[in-house]
């Protein structure tokens, strides 16, 4: 046999290996039996240089020629073995993806507060600020400088845990507004969250509750301005569609002295049978009024020059109204079938 | 105060529906709580002739009676036995609606047609009296409607009346408003008065307490009929109002009190010892009230006596002694003015709160106290067949006089942010009865006397505002002449609040104030700040720390069957801080005026508050899953969380009595103390009945919380940094903070990292002893050489080798 023959034999040796490769190892065994570095084809291409001239050139070609027809076969195959082989891995790699993922963790902000937030935020926006301020409050602080002297009838509107002489768990976020404009001089726009305190227990009373107080005074403010301000607010809380109203009412520290209400935002006032409003159409949101002129005076502010208006709102209910919650008692029973939902 | 319908549309003329006069009202007055109905709401009640009566064949309860309806002959089954033939009973007729509901239809009871049903004073909201059919009288027409005679049916809008409108507790004060509303006209029934009774002086009056008594008068009413009942159209107003109809005397000065807003008392004349003295309690004075409790008095409390014994708690409530009854032929009627202060004391200190109280408590018009006299003597007169004296006694030294306010129209636009025209200004506060006199957009307004909360120009501007209607009030928003925003603290204190959510905990706001057991089960030595009325004992004392009110919930959360908790709360602590005995004066005038002078308000304060943020993490915080290992309450996890809100805090042994004395560490920033962080103390966990629980916990100063610390740019080079891993054997005490001190003391310039990844007690290390794995990168300027990485490690090697006793593990 010649050495071209056997090169030939080679070749074909190799081609028929290679089609019966059926896996990239076996693949690569092939590769080295036939192109490795001790294989029969490299032998022969090394001893080129020990034939005769004239079969030099045919030896040389037809092993360089059979090597590439070997290698561009070994390639394709096994291209093809190894995305069978990818394929049949990636199979076997399936998950249960019906199992749950990893947990990670899941905390929860308490509902009256991501009111809170919302309202702050939203005032903020316009250029209010925010100030904080004691929960034990001095009776002057928490009354007598709002218009309602010891004595006065108002006061047992506001059932009051006394603290010692002079000395009261705040009613009202009300205070604030004193110990604001007494730190600082016109224009005040200033909003007050925080937890308030009165003696009573039921469903829709707890012993403590938040509000957000309002305040603004500037030359200038009219009630106007105030129903533009809340129902900017409603909107921001209860979404676009919702309107507001008011209606006249009575505290000790405004004058005039307005409620307002904000119309239903699940049914806007249209189904006799609606959850959240009970047909009324209308759900009662706030407090708010002119700061009453006396209440400037108290604080040292002209009342011919300034004009101001203040609100209070009760984040908490504004919660139960928003979230459909039926008790207030929930939210402050650290209970975490009610913290988890929020 | 409850408004029935009927009797309103007697004062003036108006066509709305319910719905729209509660809107109206609402939107221009006050708030109406709600809307009842009496009677017969819909259908047909007409005036029947029993022509026989008797017992039902079937059923011993029941009886049968043929009805003459006029000209048409029923039959109707009854369960109440008074009618006879003869008598006139109200019939109301199949179809109709009652005010429950409920619509009455043909029914056969017991074998027997019925058609229709003959009326109780109950079913036809005329009193609470369901005794028996109500019997009519012969003025009234067989077969006609029974509505010709008195209403059958009645809305009554409950009006919410606030504090500073005392005229609206009496249906005239209500006509007016609605009148004044609706820009109509209103009539209020005028008193006729025959007099010719006994003279009233045969009594005395003596008014010995005239601060608390600016106005007391004093008529006879006598020849009264004894047990006289009140006719029924007063009755059923009584009665729609929402008081009890008694007898003619009381209704009548119920009714008027109702109709105008003045209480007034009647005394039985012949037990009046003398004649009626105004004064002040005795001390220790006991009275024996109508209701049959007796009261303490003092001698804050005003009381309306004979020469002998007090006679009634003036403004609250009459005793036994001298009350009206039955037999009763001759009054003294009382129709007086108080302090309304000094009532409203009276009463919320007797706990005692009357219709009467409820009135006076608010300040009443003591120029009503005439109109009422003679009101309620001609009804007493009409309706009790009483003679009214021709003398009054009157106690009245200082008549009050209307008031003069001026009104600027350019205030009023000012303050409303609308237009306010000059007329209509002065029509609204004319309707509300004021003389106004116009100006050149100036009103000079003379207020009635009914009006006393009309005293300024920002009241009358209130009123005008109002009956305009807010709903012409534009909204605008007005230009903010500053940027907005949180202080840093409040930006802080929200991102504390976020983060704590982030990591997994719930948000949990607590009350403030706890049992006694609160300070006493954890140890605490603070001083707490008490509440002087507490809703009960597990309420009276203020938190000195956030955790007991968590654990609370806690143990809430284990007992409905949680697993484990992991909350949070930011919230206020309170400590008592009494200004020295010196300044005691100085911190009572502070609280009740605000002057605080030369002393500093927070010493005058007494009470101490202190920002907190607490977590409880207890027992299986999240339950394992099958790829996680789930997370329980421990030291480690709640220091994990203290590392995350107050970066470079140092924990150093804490000796807290509700601490774990091994697993619990003080925290502190720089020289300050900023909170704890530990597990608690098995008593402390079995005292708050978390038993079984593992229980962490920590408390910190937010303003030392770091949650977003400040943010510096650090350069770094783009070369590869190399990890090498160490472990070495160690003193099972030896504290291995102590070893990352001082490794990071080395002041290595490549040592960038270094981690404990290990910590190991047991086989192959020797007993007392364990083993620490680090981890450390280390980043050069350039990359570095396996030769200086090895060297960097060479010298940690050294440093814990010579400081620490450690030996490398191979």
């Amino acid at each position: 046999m010649t050495v071209s023959e056997r090169i030939e034999q080679l070749k074909s040796e190799a081609l028929s290996a290679v089609a019966s490769g059926d896996s990239t190892a076996a693949l690569e065994d092939v590769r080295v039996r036939y192109l490795g570095r001790s294989a029969e084809l490299t032998e022969i291409k090394k001893s080129i240089g020990t034939l005769a001239p004239e079969e030099r050139k045919e030896v040389g070609r037809s092993s360089n020629l059979a090597s590439r027809e070997i290698e561009a076969a070994l390639d394709s195959r096994t291209g093809e073995v190894a995305a069978r082989e990818r394929e049949d891995r990636l199979r076997e790699e399936a998950v249960d993806i019906t199992l749950p993922g990893v947990p990670f963790r899941k905390g929860h902000l308490h509902p009256s507060w991501r009111i809170i937030d919302e309202v702050v935020d939203f005032f903020v926006g316009l250029g209010y600020r925010v100030a904080e301020g004691p929960e034990v409050e001095t009776d002057y602080y928490n009354f007598t400088a709002l218009g309602i002297p010891p004595g006065h009838p108002a006061r047992t509107m506001q059932d009051t845990f006394f603290v010692d002489d002079g000395l009261v768990l705040r009613t009202q976020t009300s205070p604030m507004q004193i110990r604001t404009m007494l730190a600082q001089e016109p224009p005040v726009f200033v909003v007050c969250p925080g937890r308030t305190y009165r003696r009573d227990s039921d469903p829709t009373h707890t012993p403590m509750f938040h509000q957000v107080e309002g305040l603004a005074v500037d030359r200038g403010l009219t009630l106007a301005h105030l129903k533009g301000t809340l129902a900017a607010m409603a909107r921001h809380v209860f979404g676009e569609s919702v309107g507001i109203r008011l209606r006249p009412s009575y505290f000790q520290f405004t004058e005039p002295s307005v409620e307002m209400d904000v119309s239903c935002f699940v049914c806007g006032g249209t189904d006799p049978h609606c959850k959240v409003c009970k047909g009324a159409g209308w759900l009662e949101m706030l407090g708010a009024g002119m700061v009453d002129p006396g209440v400037l005076e108290e604080v040292g502010y002209d009342p011919e020059e300034y004009t101001g208006y203040a609100f209070g709102m009760g984040p908490d209910r504004m919660a139960m109204v928003k979230y459909d919650v039926p008790d207030l008692r929930l939210f402050f029973e650290g209970d975490l079938r009610f913290l988890r939902q929020f | 105060m409850r408004v029935p319908l009927s009797w309103l549309h007697e004062y003036l003329d108006f066509d709305l529906s319910t719905a729209e006069l509660v809107d109206l009202f609402s939107l221009r007055s006050q708030e109406i709580d709600g809307v009842y109905h009496l009677g017969v709401t819909d259908g047909e009640v007409v005036v029947g002739e029993i022509l026989e009566f008797g017992p039902h064949p079937n059923a011993d309860r029941l009886h049968v009676a043929k009805v003459d309806l006029g000209g048409r002959e029923v039959q109707i089954v009854a369960g109440a036995p008074n009618p006879y033939p003869g008598a006139r009973v109200p019939v109301v007729l199949p179809g109709s609606v009652m005010s429950d509901g409920t619509k009455l239809r043909k029914a056969k009871l017991r074998g027997l047609e019925s058609y229709g049903m003959m009326m109780s004073e109950r079913e036809l909201g005329i009193s609470a009296d369901h005794g028996g059919i109500l019997l009519l009288d012969g003025s009234h027409a067989v077969g006609r409607p029974v509505a010709e005679y008195f209403p059958v049916g009645e809305t009554i809008l409950d009006i919410d009346v606030t504090p500073n409108r005392p005229d609206l507790w009496g249906m005239i004060g209500v006509a007016r408003e609605l009148a004044a509303i609706l820009r109509v006209d209103y009539r209020i029934p005028e008193p006729s008065l025959q007099k010719g009774g006994k003279p009233t002086a045969d009594f005395g009056l003596r008014v010995e307490a005239g601060e608390l008594c600016p106005r007391y008068d004093l008529r006879r009413v006598s020849d009264l009929e004894p047990g006289r009942v009140a006719p029924l159209w007063m009755r059923r107003r009584i009665y729609a109002a929402g008081m009890r109809p008694i007898n003619a005397v009381v209704d009548a000065t119920n009714y008027v009190m109702l109709e105008t807003g003045q209480p007034i008392h009647a005394f039985d004349a012949g037990s009046v010892r003398g004649g009626i003295v105004v004064r002040r309690a005795w001390p220790g004075e006991r009275i024996t009230l109508l209701d049959g409790s007796t009261r303490h008095l003092d001698e804050d409390m005003l009381v309306i006596a004979d020469e002998e014994r007090g006679l009634v708690i003036a403004g609250v409530m009459g005793a036994e002694d001298a009350e009206v009854g039955e037999e009763t032929t001759d009054a003294l009627i009382e129709a007086a003015n108080f302090d309304g202060r000094n009532i409203l004391q009276t009463s919320q200190k007797l706990g005692l709160r009357t219709d009467a109280s409820g009135r006076f408590e608010r300040g009443l018009d003591p120029n009503m106290v005439g109109h009422a006299m003679d009101r309620v003597t001609t009804l007493l007169a009409q309706s009790a067949g009483g003679r009214v004296a021709g003398d009054t006694l009157s106690h009245y030294p200082e008549p009050v006089e209307t008031w003069r306010v001026p009104l600027r129209l350019d205030r009023a636009e000012l303050v409303l942010g609308m237009p306010v025209r000059t007329d209509e200004a002065a029509d609204r506060l004319q309707a509300l009865g004021c003389e106004v006199e116009a100006e050149d957009r100036r009103l000079s307004a003379v207020v009635p006397t009914f009006r006393l909360d009309l005293r300024r120009e920002a009241d009358l501007i209130e009123e005008v505002g109002r009956l305009i209607g807010l709903d012409r009030v534009p909204e605008t928003l007005p230009a903010v002449p500053q940027p907005g925003g949180l202080t840093e603290q409040q930006h802080t204190t929200r991102l504390l609040r976020r983060l704590l959510a982030d990591v997994g905990l719930s948000e949990a706001i607590t009350y403030p104030f706890g049992p006694e057991r609160w300070t006493l089960d954890l140890g605490l030595e603070d001083e707490t700040v008490g509440l002087q009325n507490p809703l009960s004992t597990e309420g009276s004392e203020l938190r000195t720390s956030i955790l007991p009110g968590l654990l609370d919930a806690a143990a809430r959360n284990k007992a409905f069957g949680a697993r484990g908790v992991g909350l949070f709360e930011l919230g206020k602590a309170f400590f008592a801080d009494p200004p020295p005995e010196a300044l005691e004066d100085a911190a009572r005038r502070f609280r009740m005026t605000g002057e605080f002078g030369e002393q500093d308000a927070d010493r005058l304060m007494g009470v101490r508050e202190e920002n907190r943020v607490g977590v409880v993490l207890a027992g299986t915080v999240e339950p394992a899953g099958w790829n996680f290992p789930g997370f329980r309450a421990g030291f480690y996890e709640a220091k994990g969380i203290v590392e995350r809100l107050v970066p470079g805090a140092r924990f150093s042994p804490a000796k807290r009595p509700y601490l774990h004395p091994g697993r619990s560490a003080v925290v502190s920033v720089g020289a300050r103390e900023a909170g704890w962080v530990g597990e608690l103390h098995p008593e402390v966990v079995e005292r708050f009945d978390l038993t079984g629980w593992p229980v962490a916990a920590l408390e910190l100063d937010p303003a030392l919380c770091q949650p977003d610390p400040e943010l510096r740019f650090d350069p770094f080079v783009n070369v590869p940094a190399a990890a090498r891993d160490l472990a070495v054997v160690v003193e099972e005490r030896l504290p291995v903070g102590e070893m990352l001190r001082s490794i990071h003391g080395l002041s290595s310039s490549t040592l960038t990292e270094a981690r404990v990844f290990d910590v190991y007690v047991g086989n192959p290390v020797p007993q007392g002893q364990k083993s620490i794995a680090f981890g450390f990168t280390f980043q050069g300027e350039s990359t570095l050489t396996d030769e200086e990485v090895d060297a960097e490690v060479g010298r940690i090697v050294a440093r814990v080798e010579d400081e620490f006793g450690a030996r490398v593990r191979s």
